[in-house]
């Protein structure tokens, strides 16, 4: 089962590439109530204590495969399940301290069987309170 | 359990289990939901492909194999699958009729698959109005063949804001006429006869919106396969306090209307563990006692 909050406590933590410490990840679930294929998405923000990271410097891990966020747009036929958290990786050299952070992440998605001015509304909508807590260990 | 006198035609209770999108995968398994339909004597579901299907679109075998366990076991029909043609799937662009018709084609194979012969085929829409998009003749003309083949229905949901009487429900009814098929249809949604406001939305104002009064679904029950018996509040003594349910399933019963009457919950509090479900249960009390079931 997961967590009731979107953002997941397990999977919280630093990651190491060739013995550095390149930034961190977090697993979050879709707040929406079905999946999405992957071109619906848009690009993530995600604020780490006050710090906001977004572009570049997220990518998305879904069904074991990493993806930029550009790239994304082009996986229309990659489907992100409801019950899979997608992990977040953002690159930030030295990662985050042991400890408590507060995360939010903000990110939409288009939904056809709404008005097509919805899709830029959604943005406001999705990104609710998209925030937790977390520590890291 | 079942209902009372079986050679009478009327309205059969049912599920979507979108009523618990709110505890799925957190404080519900999917045996939790068929064990919870169960309870409540619903012979038939619904299920969102892409939400309830594991691996969707290409579940495996073992989920498969789960599937029909759990029917079994709780004695469920599988009735309606939801799916979607999510016309703006790629930003800047629209899907060609031809993508459009893949998808149908792919899903059409799992609902069959799945032992549906109900699809709520939710369209792309390009207005306010929820107009669908200007190709959808053309893509459900195409996998007419493949409904008929697959014994399955397609039917878009007719759903609030939109109304019974308006041209999109009579470009429907025109197309179903004039391609004379039994594979196309509606899914009447209850949410287009709300009367009073919903108790979530303070102050809803009815008077600028549009509804539909219960009699304008009777010429078009012979297109309709099935209904999202929506709702949003059951009252403790058994009322939906914005639908009239009671003119509804009377005039089902009147004209002999015998599909199922999904229940779509999408009230307060669907992250409680057990509100949604409290909630369906009250709803299947006035459902059993207006279609005089025991």
């Amino acid at each position: 089962m997961l967590d009731k909050e979107y953002i997941q406590s397990r999977g919280f933590r630093n990651v190491v590439e060739d013995g550095k410490v390149i930034g961190f990840q977090f697993a979050f679930r879709s707040n929406y109530y079905r999946g999405v294929w992957l071109s619906q998405l848009r690009p993530a923000t995600v604020i780490v204590d006050g710090e906001t990271f977004s572009d570049e410097q997220v990518t998305w891990t879904i069904g074991g495969k990493t993806y930029s966020q550009a790239e994304l747009a082009k996986y229309g036929d990659v489907h992100w399940a409801l019950l899979e958290p997608a992990i977040l990786t953002v690159r930030k050299p030295g990662g985050l301290t042991q400890g408590f952070h507060d995360l939010e992440v903000k990110y939409a998605y288009s939904c056809s069987y709404f008005p097509p001015a919805m899709d830029e509304l959604m943005v406001a909508i999705s990104s609710g309170p998209l925030a937790r807590r977390l520590l890291l260990v | 359990m079942s209902n009372s006198n079986p050679n009478i035609a009327k309205p059969k209770r049912g599920v979507s289990l979108y009523s618990y999108s709110g505890e799925y995968g957190v404080t519900m398994t999917m045996e939790d939901m068929f064990a919870d339909m169960h309870d409540m004597g619903a012979e038939g579901l619904e299920i969102l492909a892409n939400t309830h299907i594991d691996g969707y679109p290409e579940p495996t075998d073992a989920w498969v194999d789960n599937w029909f366990r759990l029917l079994d076991k709780y004695k469920i029909r599988p009735v309606e699958y939801g799916h979607w043609v999510d016309s703006r799937q790629y930003q800047g662009r629209e899907l060609t009729t031809k993508e459009s018709y893949d998808k149908l084609l792919r899903d059409i194979k799992i609902a069959n698959r799945l032992g549906f012969t109900v699809m709520r085929t939710k369209l792309g829409v390009i207005d306010d109005d929820l107009t669908p998009v200007t190709n959808w003749r053309e893509f459900i003309a195409m996998a007419l063949p493949d409904a008929e083949k697959y014994n399955v229905r397609m039917c878009p949901e007719i759903h609030s804001p939109t109304v019974l009487k308006s041209k999109m429900v009579d470009d429907y009814v025109e197309f179903i006429e004039k391609q004379k098929t039994k594979h196309f249809g509606i899914n009447i949604d209850f949410g287009v006869f709300q009367t009073n406001p919903m108790p979530m939305w303070e102050g809803q104002d009815l008077s600028t919106m549009k509804f539909s009064p219960v009699e304008d679904m009777v010429p078009l029950l012979p297109y309709t396969y099935a209904c999202h018996a929506k709702f949003v509040n059951m009252s403790d003594d058994f009322v939906e306090t914005t639908t009239p349910y009671d003119r509804i399933i009377e005039l089902m019963i009147k004209h002999g209307w015998d599909g199922y009457l999904l229940s779509e919950y999408e009230g307060r509090n669907k992250d409680v563990p057990g509100y949604s479900s409290g909630q369906l249960r009250r709803q299947h009390i006035l459902m059993k006692r207006l279609l005089g079931e025991e």
